[in-house]
């Protein structure tokens, strides 16, 4: 307002004309508002003729004519009335309708009414402010203006506090788990409400090795039954109990929902296994570590092109990179599986070394490895991975790849390889349909890794509920042929990929 | 303090017109008793439907006691801001 020391803005004449402005304002209000409610009352008057109009018949009236001569009349047709509805327009309609009529336009005098009303009160209110700083200043020395100049620090916490979202790492993390969730949705559950990035990391950590443990966990139950058939000479047997094993393993799990927890206690029992080295339950929490450092996909990459070397100059020489792939799975399988009966070279440490062991040790005839081909080649002769089966490989990779990274299950046993190259090729159908369902992750995700980073718009797509979805993507980045992708899902651990999303 | 004479005018000028507005109805009303009082009984007595020319035939003896319970009801009006305003000059 005024400032006691300074010259005050506000000049009395100046005060006194908005005050009369104000006033005139209120005036105007009170008129219309009287002119409104007039209507009103005209309005209730009608609208209670209209009621009473259809009570007789006929009713005697006076007709005028013109402003000041009436005659006698009559007045029927009680119930027909022409409403005016305006420019001239009438229409007719029973005094029913017309007395809705009136109430309708009776809504509209009665909001007009309540506006004027609170403007008037408006008006009002400044009328009074208005006087009273016209006393205030008249009387200046009775008021003193009280002012606190407020330093802006306090004002800019908000901006500080917009800083702190900074746009490059964390909107990218939050966006790219909400792409994931969506898709993913159905497995993981609980995903969906992370409050801090801290606990989602935490969270995806914790499902990654679960993921593991799972791959760990098909292999294994494989593994035990292969142990006992192990005398039976034919490794494609073995192969097909495995699969058969994780089928109803994977469906099991897919009951249980999630997947995860079962795999988890499942993990630990078999956890020493997994290692090769002691599959004693004792060594469970070891295992689980290492399930977790084999994962690593660098070996997978340094293993490919051993493999093929191996491959060509051994005895197969028309390997694909997926085939040579899925056989090292096979291998490290068997060699874990075999593991037990014999615990073998701690040498191996990766794909390749395994490939060499396996052909070196067990068979000196490379028996097993020609009938794996063969089985490969028959299989996948169409498309390499992902013909249909593959899938049934593709259980025995996770496990193997497991082991395999673990490099600690180098144990291999070739009777148990040859076995599974038979058996495949005659039940290759049973493990298509479990692989999908299965939460079981496979070994494929070093490649992934390595790929995902070509492709990393694949990643968010995968709207299929499947946890495995972000490999299948992968593994079609590597081979345009995958059909059966589907089946392969699960090779890389979804939260994995966002990670890895996230990190490139 | 200036602001408020005028204030307290105008409201007791409304308060005036409202007055003699009441007054003036109050006299109105009271000539119709004193006209439907004394009509013979065969006459006819019409009613003007508000905003409009119309005018419709009533009971002269219905209108009579309407007449004079309006009558009433304005009086007791008048009385009741008479003696707001006696009340306020004792004051």
């Amino acid at each position: 307002m005024e400032a006691p020391g300074g010259a005050s803005p506000l000049s009395p004449a100046l005060v006194g004309r908005l005050r009369q402005e104000h006033e005139k304002v209120v005036t105007s209000c009170q008129e219309k508002i009287q002119h409104w409610k007039k209507v009103e009352s005209d309005y209730d008057a009608l609208q209670e003729r209209l009621r009473t109009l259809p009570d007789k018949l006929s009713y005697d009236i006076m007709v005028p004519f013109g402003p000041l001569a009436f005659m006698p009349g009559k007045l029927v047709h009680t119930n027909e009335v022409t409403v005016l509805l305006g420019d001239n327009w009438f229409s007719k309609c029973s005094a029913k309708q017309a007395v809705a009529l009136v109430e309708h336009r009776k809504k509209h005098v009665r909001k007009a009414l309540d506006d004027l009303q609170k403007v008037m009160k408006n008006f009002e209110s400044r009328v009074e402010f208005t006087e009273d700083l016209q006393k205030m200043s008249d009387a200046a020395g009775e008021f003193v203006d009280i002012r606190e100049e407020i330093e802006d620090d306090s004002i800019e916490t908000k901006g500080k506090y917009r800083t702190a979202h900074k746009p490059h790492s964390k909107p990218k993390v939050s966006n790219v788990f909400e792409v994931d969730f969506p898709a993913n949705g159905s497995d993981t559950k609980s995903m969906g409400r992370f409050q801090s990035e801290e606990e989602l990391w935490a969270r995806l950590e914790e499902l990654e090795r679960q993921e593991e443990i799972l791959g760990e966990l098909d292999r294994m139950p494989d593994t035990v039954e292969t142990n006992g058939e192990d005398t039976t000479s034919s490794e494609e047997e073995k192969e097909e109990k495995r699969t058969d094993l994780n089928g109803t393993y994977r469906t099991e799990d897919c009951i249980t929902q999630g997947s995860f927890h079962r795999e988890v206690t499942n993990s630990d029992l078999f956890g020493g296994q997994v290692n090769g080295s002691t599959y004693y339950h004792s060594d469970d929490e070891d295992d689980i570590d290492v399930g977790d450092s084999s994962v690593p996909t660098i070996f997978f990459s340094h293993t490919v092109e051993p493999k093929r070397v191996r491959i060509n100059t051994g005895k197969n020489t028309t390997l694909k990179f997926s085939e040579k792939k899925e056989e090292a799975k096979r291998k490290r399988k068997n060699s874990n599986g075999n593991g037990h009966a014999t615990p073998e070279l701690p040498n191996i440490k990766t794909p390749a070394d395994i490939y060499r062991v396996f052909v070196d040790v067990v068979n000196g005839e490379y028996v097993p490895r020609k009938s794996i081909l063969k089985s490969r080649s028959r299989e996948n002769s169409v498309c390499s991975d992902t013909s249909e089966n593959s899938a049934a490989e593709f259980d025995d990779r996770r496990g193997v790849q497991r082991s395999i990274s673990c490099d600690e299950a180098t144990q291999s046993d070739n009777s148990e390889g040859i076995l599974e190259e038979e058996e495949e090729e005659g039940q290759q159908q049973l493990p298509k349909k479990h692989p999908p369902s299965s939460g079981t992750t496979e070994a494929f995700s070093g490649t992934v890794i390595e790929k995902e980073p070509l492709s990393p718009s694949l990643i968010p797509h995968p709207v299929i509920a499947h946890p495995v979805l972000p490999t299948i993507l992968e593994r079609k980045s590597e081979e345009v042929l995958s059909e059966a992708s589907e089946e392969t899902t699960k090779r890389i651990s979804k939260f994995k990929a966002a990670r890895m999303q996230q990190t490139n | 303090m200036s602001g408020r004479p005028p204030r307290q005018e105008e409201g007791e000028s409304a308060k005036l017109r409202h007055k003699e507005e009441l007054s003036r109805r109050i006299k109105e009303q009271k000539v119709v008793v004193d006209e439907l009082s004394n009509l013979k009984k065969n006459r006819k007595v019409y009613r003007q439907q508000p905003n409009s020319n119309i005018f419709f035939l009533v009971d002269r003896t219905e209108t009579l006691s309407q007449c004079k319970n309006t009558l009433d009801e304005l009086k007791k009006a008048h009385q009741e801001m008479e003696n707001s305003e006696k009340t306020k000059i004792k004051k």
